[in-house]
This record gives C-alpha cells, sequence and structure tokens, in this order.
C-alpha cells in the first residue's frame, strides 16, 4: 500500500504514474525508498527540507528568470521526492540515448564537412540553406571530431504506455549537468537513508569524464581549458561557476580572451596565457563578433579563424547548433540506417517537417493535434498548441505556414507521466521530462546515469524552467552497492606539492579590487551612518551643525537637504534614511551593498562557500522596508555593521595571499585611505567651539574613541587627534596606516610599476613629513593667533595625498583591468 | 580588356584604438574569363598577423589584426583583373519563370542544388510579401525568366531615386523599398528580395565599376566607391548577373570582387575594435583600363563616402 505521506489523487489512467501503476500498488523499485521515507515521516522530512531550502539559499544556487522581479539570482527550486529508475530500464534508455549521440554527431560531421548527406538527398537542403544555425564559416573547417558533441543533452518523456521518447535534443551547449550535481548533493544528503537503501549509481565519474575528454581536445601537453559564459545575467550562470570550480577550468567572459596571431589567450594579471580548450555556454553565433554575428559583445574577435587554423578547440564545436532542431527528427530513422546501419532504438516523438508537401498537408489538416514551433532558432516564436486557437489565429498561423513552409515542424503533444512532488507535507502528481546526458570521451561515449528531471509547475502538460517549473534528483538504481567515487584522485597517487598562485583572469581582478572597495565604501558609509542617526534625534541647533558637517563626508552630489536655508534635523533625519536605503543613489548603503553582492555574484567560483553565504547575509541586512521606525534603522545599521566585520575578517584570515588577495586588500586600503581623506579635512577646514564635538564623532567613526582616551584621558584636542587617526601607522584605521599597507601590497606584485610605487611613497612621506606641534589650531575660548597656523598647509597636505591615491588606482586600474571596461565595437558592417 | 584598381578605405577614430581584428572581402574573383592577375593588400599601420582563407562561397577573404594603438586606419587594395571579351551569358530563351522555380525545389543536380541555397531568407534580406507585390507585373504568369528579371531591373532602375544620403549600412530593404530611394546596395537587395520571394535564386554581388569613362560616355554614378548589382540563377544558362542601378548587363565595364547572399556576408571591410569610440570612414576607388597608365592628376583619389 502506497504509505499516507504519498497520499495521492488516483491515476486517471490517461497518463503514466512513475510511482504506482494503479495509483494504489508501488512499482517494485520505489519499494524500498518509500520504507524508508515512511520511517523518517512527515514530519521530520518536513523539518530536513526547510534546512536544505535554507542551504540552497545561501549557496546562491540560481537559475535567473528573465523578467522575474525578483531580478536575477532566484533560488533554483528543487523537489527532494528524486525520480527512481530502474536498472533494467535505464540500460534501453542509456543504450538509445548514446546511440542518438552518435548518429547526431556523425550528422553534425558530415554537415559541416563533405555535405554528402544533403547531395544524396537524405537530409533536406532546407535544414542547411534556410537554418540561421548553419554557420557557413565552419563550413569545411576541420575540428576534432569528438569535440561535435563533447556533451548532448536529450530530453525525454514517457508516454502512457511506458515507453521513453525523444522530446528535444540540446546540441551546441546544453545546460542542466551542474544542476543535476547540486540536486544530487542536496537530496541525498537530506534523504542519507534512502539513499544508501536504494543503490544509487554514482553520477562523479560522469564529470571525470568530462574533464578527462575536455583536456584530451587538446594537442599540447600542459593544456590550459576555460570555461565561457556569457556573464552573471545568463539563466544559468551559477551552474557556469558551479561546474567550472567542478571540473577545475577557470571561468572567463569574453571580454576575458583575446586573439593573438590565431591562438586565444586568456588576459590574466600575469600576462597572457594560450588557451587550448573552450567549454562554452555561449550560444553558436554570439561566439565571434567578428565573423558571426557582430552584434554580440559574448564572443571573442577572432574565434572563428582560430579555429581554422587548428590553434583551439571549442566544445561543443561551434555551429552544432544547427541539428538542435525538430526539424530534423523525421529524418532521423533513415539517418541511422544510413550512417549507422542500425534502426534508431529510441524513437523521437511524432514530428512532421512542413518543408514536406505531404507532411504540410497533413499537418494544416490536423492542426488541432499538434503543437506547431518554428523549425529553426531566432525566430521569436513560442509553440502554438493548435487545438487552443482561435478561428482568426488559426488563419494567420495557416496562411505563414503556407508562406513559408519549411520554418515549421508540428509535434504529437505527449501525455507526459507524472511523479509525486512534495508541497509542504502534500504530495500532488506532476508532469515530468527528463533531460539525459551523453558525454564523447574521444574513445567511446559515457552517459550520466540518471540526469536531471524539470516538472511542471502546475498540473498541466508545459514543462518549463522559464516558467517557474522545478527540479528533481533523477536515481538509477542498482542491484548491488556501486562504487564509491569523488573527483579527488585516488589517495593511492601521489601528488606533487605546488605553491604557486592559480592564474587571475584580468576581469577577475579587477572585480575582485572593486569588490574590497565596495565592502570598505559600504563600511564607512555604515559607519559614519550609525554617528549620525544615533545624534540627529536628539541633536540641538549647536549639535545639528555639527552633524551636518559630518554628513559633508559623504560629499554627495545626490543630497536631498535643501540648499537654500539651513537644513532642519528633520530633513537631515530623512537625508539619513536615504542615505542609508536608496538604491537608487549610488552613494547609499543599499547601493553599495548592492555592488557587494553583484560583483560577489560575478566571483562565486572564486570565493568561499562561507564568503558567498556572508554576502547574501549582508544584503538581506541592508534590505529597509518602509514601514521601519527610525530607531529600527540603527539596529540594522549595527547588523550591517557586524556583518561587514565578519567579511573583512574572513579576508584577512581565510584567503590565501595570491594575487586575488592582493587585489582585494589593496581595494579596501584604497576606499578607507579616501574616506580617510574625507574626514580628517572636517578638522582641517577649521574647528570653533560650536564643531568642537566633530573630533569625538571622527573618533567614534574611526572606532579610536578608546585609544583616544586611554592615552590623553577626556582632553579633545585636534593635534592629538590628528595624530592618531592621521599619523599613528600604529592604528589599522589611521591613513598613514592605509597609504604605508598599500604601498607595502602594491610593491609585491611582480608586474607594479616603479612610478606609482613611488606616488605612494610620496604620500606616505608627506603625511610623515608633517610636524603636528607646529600646528596652531585656535582654540575655542582662547585668544587665536590669526587663522591658526599650519592649518591650511594641513589641508593642503590632505589634499595631495587624495590626489595622489586616486592617480595611483587610475594606473593600476589602466595597466590590469583596462579591457574589463572597453567594450570592443563591429566597425563596417553592424 | 585589364583593369587596375586601386580601392582605399580609411578609417579615422576619434580616439586611439588599442586593438583591431579585421576581415576583407577585397580580393576579385577569378573564374573563366575574369582573372585576378594581381592582388595586394597593404594596411597601415602594420598588422600584427595577417591571414588569408576562402569563404564558404569561394571568396578569398584576408584576417589581419592590428595591435599598436592607432588613430587611423588604412587599407589599400590594389588588384590587376583581366576580362574576356566574350558574347553575352544571357541567353536568347529562358524557361517561364514558374518553371524555374519548379527546377529549383525539385532537381538535385550540384549546381541547381548550390543555386538553391540562394532562395531563402537571409539575414539581411528577409523579404515580406510586399517585394512579391512589387515585383509581380513584371513576372506575369508564363513570362520567360530572362525577360521578367529585365523588365524587373528596369522598374527599379526608373522607380527608385539614386540617395547617397537616404541610407546608410544599416537601412533595411523594407524601409529603402518605402522609400523608394538608396543606392546600389539597396537597390541589389531590393531585386535580390523580390527575386527570392518569387522562389528564384538570387545572389549579391560586390565589385566595381569603370571610374573613367569611355571617350563620348558619361561617368557612372557609385564609380567613386564599390558598386555592388545581382545575379540571377537560369538553369541551362548558370548566374546572369544584371545591374539595376545602370540598367545595364555587366560585361566590359565590371569587375566583380566577391558574391554572397547578402551585404552582410562580403562587406568589403568589416572590424571589432577596442576603443575608438566613432569613426569615420572615407573610401576612394579607382578603376582605369591598365593600358592607359595614371597620369600625375589620377593618383589624387576622390574621396566618398560609401
Amino acid at each position: 500500500m502506497i504509505p499516507d505521506l504519498l497520499q495521492i489523487p488516483l491515476s486517471d489512467g490517461s497518463t503514466y504514474n512513475e510511482l504506482a501503476a494503479d495509483g494504489m500498488h508501488l512499482r517494485p523499485h520505489w519499494s524500498p525508498f518509500i520504507e524508508s521515507l515512511q520511517g523518517m515521516g512527515s514530519e521530520e522530512l518536513a523539518r530536513r527540507w526547510e534546512r536544505a531550502e535554507r542551504r540552497i539559499r545561501e549557496n546562491g544556487i540560481t537559475y535567473n528568470i528573465y523578467g522575474d522581479p525578483r531580478g536575477v539570482n532566484r533560488p533554483l527550486a528543487i523537489d527532494p521526492l528524486p525520480l527512481l529508475i530502474s536498472q533494467e530500464e535505464w540500460r534501453t534508455i542509456e543504450t538509445g540515448i548514446i546511440q542518438r549521440a552518435q548518429l547526431l554527431s556523425m550528422i553534425l560531421e558530415d554537415i559541416y564537412g563533405e555535405r554528402r548527406l544533403v547531395r544524396n538527398g537524405d537530409l533536406p537542403a532546407e535544414l542547411l540553406f534556410a537554418n540561421p544555425a548553419f554557420l557557413r564559416p565552419l563550413a569545411g573547417v576541420a575540428v576534432p571530431k569528438a569535440s561535435y558533441l563533447h556533451l548532448l543533452a536529450v530530453d525525454l518523456a514517457r508516454s502512457p504506455d511506458g515507453r521513453w521518447w525523444v522530446l528535444a535534443d540540446r546540441t551546441q551547449s546544453p545546460s542542466g549537468t551542474g544542476y543535476a550535481l547540486e540536486n544530487r548533493t542536496i537530496v541525498s544528503d537530506i534523504l542519507p537513508d534512502a539513499f544508501a537503501a536504494s543503490n544509487v549509481q554514482r553520477i562523479a565519474s560522469f564529470f571525470r569524464a568530462q574533464r578527462d575528454a575536455l583536456f584530451g581536445l587538446a594537442k599540447s601537453d600542459n593544456p590550459r581549458a576555460v570555461l565561457l559564459t556569457p556573464g552573471p545575467y545568463n539563466e544559468t550562470y551559477f551552474e557556469h561557476s558551479y561546474l567550472a570550480r567542478y571540473l577545475g577550468l577557470t571561468l572567463v567572459e569574453g571580454g576575458d580572451l583575446t586573439i593573438r596571431d590565431r591562438r586565444v589567450y586568456l588576459k590574466t594579471v600575469q600576462g597572457l596565457q594560450p588557451v587550448d580548450v573552450i567549454l562554452r555556454r555561449v550560444d553558436d553565433g554570439f561566439c565571434d563578433p567578428l565573423e558571426l554575428r557582430g552584434d554580440s559583445f559574448l564572443g571573442v574577435a577572432g574565434l572563428v579563424d582560430a579555429v581554422a587554423a587548428g590553434n583551439v578547440v571549442v566544445a561543443n564545436a561551434l555551429g552544432s547548433g544547427v541539428i538542435e532542431s525538430a526539424a530534423i527528427m523525421p529524418f532521423l530513422p533513415r539517418l541511422a540506417a544510413i550512417l549507422l546501419g542500425e534502426s534508431l532504438s529510441l524513437p523521437s516523438v511524432a514530428t512532421w517537417w512542413c518543408g514536406q508537401d505531404y507532411a504540410r498537408d497533413w499537418v494544416l489538416e490536423h492542426l488541432d493535434h499538434v503543437v506547431v514551433k518554428p523549425a529553426f532558432p531566432f525566430r521569436g516564436m513560442e509553440p502554438v498548441f493548435g487545438a487552443g486557437l482561435a478561428t482568426k489565429e488559426k488563419a494567420r498561423i495557416v496562411e505563414k505556414m503556407k508562406a513559408r513552409p519549411y520554418e515549421y515542424v508540428a509535434q504529437e503533444q505527449v501525455a507526459l507521466s507524472t511523479a509525486p512532488v512534495w508541497d509542504h507535507g502534500h504530495v500532488f502528481p506532476r508532469s515530468l521530462v527528463l533531460r539525459t546526458f551523453v558525454i564523447n570521451s574521444g574513445n567511446g561515449w559515457v552517459a550520466m546515469p540518471g540526469g536531471l528531471v524539470r516538472v511542471s509547475s502546475v498540473d498541466g502538460p508545459v514543462v518549463s524552467m522559464q516558467r517557474g517549473g522545478r527540479t528533481k534528483d533523477a536515481w538509477v538504481l542498482c542491484d548491488t552497492p556501486p562504487d564509491p567515487f569523488s573527483m579527488l584522485r585516488p589517495r593511492s597517487q601521489t601528488v606533487q606539492v605546488q605553491r604557486t598562485p592559480t592564474e587571475l583572469p584580468s576581469r577577475a581582478a579587477d572585480n575582485l579590487f572593486w569588490l574590497g572597495r565596495y565592502a570598505e565604501r559600504s563600511e564607512c558609509i555604515a559607519r559614519l551612518l550609525r554617528c549620525l542617526m544615533t545624534r540627529v534625534r536628539q541633536a540641538r541647533r549647536g549639535e545639528l551643525s555639527c552633524l551636518l558637517r559630518l554628513h559633508g563626508c559623504f560629499e554627495s552630489a545626490h543630497s536631498t537637504l535643501p540648499t537654500g536655508h539651513e537644513p532642519t534635523a528633520h530633513e537631515l533625519e530623512d537625508e539619513l534614511i536615504s542615505l542609508m536605503s536608496d538604491t537608487h543613489r549610488p552613494d547609499s548603503l543599499a547601493a553599495n551593498v548592492g555592488e557587494v553582492l553583484r560583483v560577489g555574484g560575478a566571483l562565486r567560483e572564486r570565493l568561499s562557500n562561507d564568503m558567498s553565504r556572508l554576502i547574501v547575509a549582508l544584503s538581506e541586512s541592508a534590505a529597509i522596508h518602509d514601514y521601519m521606525l527610525f530607531v529600527e534603522y540603527t539596529a540594522a545599521l549595527g547588523g550591517c555593521l557586524e556583518l561587514l566585520s565578519a567579511f573583512s575578517g574572513l579576508e584577512r584570515e581565510n584567503i590565501t595571499r595570491g594575487p586575488g588577495w592582493l587585489f582585494m586588500s589593496m581595494g579596501r586600503r584604497l576606499e578607507r585611505a579616501l574616506y580617510s581623506v574625507r574626514q580628517l579635512r572636517v578638522i582641517a577646514s577649521g574647528l570653533d567651539e560650536e564643531t568642537w564635538p566633530l573630533l569625538e564623532y571622527l573618533l567614534e567613526v574611526a572606532d579610536s574613541s578608546m585609544t583616544y582616551r586611554a592615552r590623553y584621558f577626556t582632553t579633545l584636542q585636534p593635534v592629538a587627534v590628528l595624530d592618531l587617526l592621521m599619523s599613528d601607522e600604529t592604528n589599522p584605521r589611521s591613513l598613514a596606516f592605509q597609504i604605508a599597507h598599500l604601498a607595502d601590497l602594491y610593491g609585491r606584485f611582480p608586474r607594479h610599476s616603479p612610478a606609482d610605487l613611488e606616488a605612494l611613497e610620496r604620500g606616505l612621506a608627506l603625511l610623515r613629513g608633517l610636524d603636528l606641534r607646529t600646528i596652531q589650531f585656535p582654540l575655542p575660548g582662547a585668544a587665536t593667533p590669526a587663522g591658526g597656523s599650519g592649518v591650511a598647509m594641513l589641508d593642503r597636505t590632505l589634499e595631495e595625498v587624495g590626489v595622489l591615491v586616486l592617480s595611483w588606482a587610475e594606473n593600476v586600474s589602466r595597466a590590469y583591468f583596462d579591457h574589463a571596461s572597453t567594450w570592443p565595437i563591429s566597425v563596417g558592417l553592424w | 580588356m585589364k583593369y587596375r584598381i586601386v580601392h582605399k578605405s580609411t578609417y579615422e577614430y576619434r580616439s586611439p584604438v588599442s586593438f583591431g581584428n579585421h576581415v576583407a572581402w577585397l580580393q576579385p574573383r577569378s573564374y573563366p574569363h575574369h582573372v585576378c592577375m594581381r592582388h595586394e593588400l597593404e594596411v597601415a599601420p602594420k598588422p600584427a598577423g595577417l591571414d588569408r582563407r576562402v569563404d564558404f562561397f569561394g571568396n578569398t577573404i584576408c584576417i589581419f589584426t592590428i595591435d599598436e594603438p592607432h588613430d587611423e586606419l588604412e587599407i589599400v587594395a590594389r588588384s590587376e583583373v583581366a576580362l574576356d571579351e566574350i558574347p553575352s551569358a544571357w541567353p536568347e530563351a529562358s524557361p517561364p519563370w514558374e518553371r524555374v522555380t519548379e527546377i529549383l525545389r525539385t532537381a538535385r543536380d550540384p549546381d541547381i542544388l548550390d543555386a538553391w541555397q540562394f532562395v531563402f531568407e537571409s539575414p539581411r534580406i528577409q523579404p515580406g510579401p510586399e517585394f512579391g507585390a512589387y515585383a509581380a507585373p513584371s513576372f506575369r504568369s508564363g513570362r520567360p525568366l530572362t525577360e521578367a528579371v529585365v523588365d524587373l531591373t528596369a522598374r527599379i532602375h526608373k522607380e527608385f531615386h539614386f540617395d547617397a544620403k537616404s541610407t546608410s549600412v544599416r537601412t533595411s530593404a523594407d524601409d529603402v523599398l518605402a522609400q523608394r530611394s538608396g543606392v546600389c546596395q539597396d537597390f541589389a537587395h531590393i531585386e535580390v528580395a523580390c527575386l527570392r520571394s518569387l522562389g528564384l535564386a538570387a545572389r549579391y554581388v560586390s565589385g566595381y565599376v569603370r571610374t573613367s569613362p569611355p571617350p563620348g560616355k558619361p561617368r557612372l554614378v557609385g564609380a567613386d566607391a564599390s558598386h555592388a548589382w545581382v545575379s540571377v540563377f537560369c538553369p541551362g544558362a548558370g548566374w546572369l548577373d544584371i545591374d539595376p542601378t545602370h540598367n545595364m548587363i555587366p560585361s566590359q565595364s565590371h569587375v566583380t570582387l566577391a558574391w554572397g547572399r547578402d551585404y552582410g556576408d562580403l562587406s568589403p571591410v568589416r572590424g571589432v575594435i577596442v576603443g575608438g569610440r566613432d569613426h569615420e570612414l572615407h573610401v576612394a576607388v579607382d578603376m582605369t583600363p591598365v593600358e592607359q597608365e595614371p597620369t600625375e592628376n589620377d593618383t589624387k583619389l576622390p574621396i566618398a563616402n560609401a
């Protein structure tokens, strides 16, 4: 009997029920799993699942949905209940998808080689000539055969009679392997007993095969392979960074690569490094703005030529998208006979390509029973369900299909099988599609046992991640316990000890530099804000002018304060709230924390899990709600500051001192130096009795009140404050400390410019050369020496130090990551 | 007939370009009775690398990289092409145009299969029904293909106004059809779009027309820049060139650079640059019969925007 836990509505028999044929009696291979779940109980599953969902959120496992109000970084929706596939059944699937991969690979080889299939009439010429995905610049270009379909994804559905059918092939840069891996990690973690009891086949060896296959594509002995991503805004960016880390590839964007002498190079802070293999997640046409789509910002100009010269291998090969079309399906049985001498073992779902007269006529007559799809990509057409069409719409599509029939395919609508989906303690049947994966190892094909299951969001036939569906793990069961396997090399294998830092792409260096800057800028803003916010409510008139001077440290071009009259406490209060929460202001705390999240997201594969989690928590802590009371703002600020401190702690204690850390630390020192200059110049612009308390505020902002009191008791003197906050190189918040450390960090760089290092040292010398004893501050109540003495000089020195540091930063940016801010542009054609 | 052609393209950039990759379709094709005797490409600044490949349509392309900062890029292609004086390839009689579409659709001989690819949409030519409607008066039922094409060409020549300012390389064929004005590239696109929307195979051809007219003849429009015309496939006769800008069948005054589906397949120079921001392009073309050595004045090339 099905346990209560999985009490699900009875199937009406029109679809295949994965769990139980009649909705009552379990299919045998599910038994150990269900027994294990029963033993655990519904409440315990709910508790564990809650923990897993938190982990998904914290680990930033995302699937970005275009147009989602939550924007990028939407958590991936995972279902805890896996789909179970018996060993015997899997053998059938595995044989079928491997045969399909072999066949599709041979078709690609022919299309970009001799084109014999088209010449002989076995493949309609329209499938190439009318297809924008047929990349003419790649025709006749010889590439390693194993690169055509390095990775293939085949989407499968099960019909009511229990047979599996192919819905679609993903031939150019299939997504899903990383999500499958992450699903496996999470689900096996919350269901360890069920996992053990079910003898699940491991998937790690699939990734080892992929890594070996990738490196095997290279000609050189010590090859460099990279994963080319469109960038953090892509829907599956999480997967790109996850896979890059797991497979040991450098994650790069188009701008990280350049062509020299028909070779591809990675731009790193250590210089140009040759690239041998590119695993791409950028679509075919976008890979080279020079010879493919001129409007692409995602590719590498000259890549096609480098491929043609045989100097780099792209996987999957450029142009492999040409068969990512349902239009080819009707021809596969015949092509299997011609190319493999076999019959197709996994059938495709019934498909009609309207370029054939009889197929077009049949489809027009049976429009109510089919789904009409574009035969070729880039047409911006959604699938049309014939049955749901109004007369007028139907007439329009019929007219289009008659005008250019070869641009349309029609497919039978499949009644998808259903599997149980867990939702807040209840279980519902949902339609599913199983995405399977095959790797071309170069000397054989390897299928991932299982794959990625996608289920519909509501009870209905359309399964789409973009429409908010969920994913599931797929467990292929064995009769015997499987070999445990890990991506780490076996213990018996000796490892060469090495300490060479991994190469740092210039874009990553740029991002790390800015991560340090934004984190420190957030902290500086938060410290200033806290000092202001705790006082603004009770501020008397005199105090208010002090606070306004301190507010001047923001040097805000976006201030909401009135300019016509002296702002009131209330107006300052509104300004502070705006500075804290207005994400449209580039100088606000919220905006800068947002930048930490954005830059951190782009660096995901380089940051530890702890750090990534902290960044997510930080962005949550800075989220301000309209309804908050004023006192709650200061509490939120406190929380935010704690997280920022934790962040800088991780930065200091948990990162190896490679070039990445150098850039991040330099970013932090730079930003703190800039804020320090602004704050010290408040003192250097002169103090009177009313603004004397500023000294106390600045000590508080610099977290140096305790040190000051220990040294000077309570006497507040500008010179003493200046010494502590400006000159004292033992104080980690003093200006001199920042400059000294900047010079030290920068000097450790192998490719540093002596002139720029000298600029920093000059700044430091300026600070050291200031003799504070000679500066006479006009003290309140005391007889004033006219204008004080040395104060103007102090201000000039601070200004000069600020200018030196900023110009140093500009030079560093230009030297190490100039390209990152410069988009290539196409000329001549677009 | 032998021509010497100097085709100079100059890009002036507003800010320095630090790095640039370029592809050029500037080497004249060779085929029976039309032979490129000599071709050289001079690029300044000197490219770090320069390589040649043959593209899908058989055109020779030249790919080069410049990795030193520059404000100006100058590309000079010097070619010599020999043309045999032969009778026109245009046949006396041709099949009805509907028959031609039928042959293209069904026959699978290698030359027809090759022509078949020029029936479909291409990135810059995606003709809507209005192109078929425009072509219809010329393509009366049963009319021989060549006669219909000559008639269509004459109509485009008459009904479209040559205006270098009315379009740019980005202007779509739809806009050109609506505004009835453009330059030689636009007229070629219009005619190709019309022919394809009827199911006929049509190529876009780029090349040059003679700059200095024979004595007593007027100077041809578009002679100062690279030119474009059309080629239509006629089973049995092969590809037949026709020039809608001049309403003429090219013979001894046209030199072919390259052909493809549309301008995008063979734009004379294209590139991807880092830096530069805005740029201005100056193109100058000089095509003179070789027997007549260029005088001092002739070397001062006229400057025109393409």
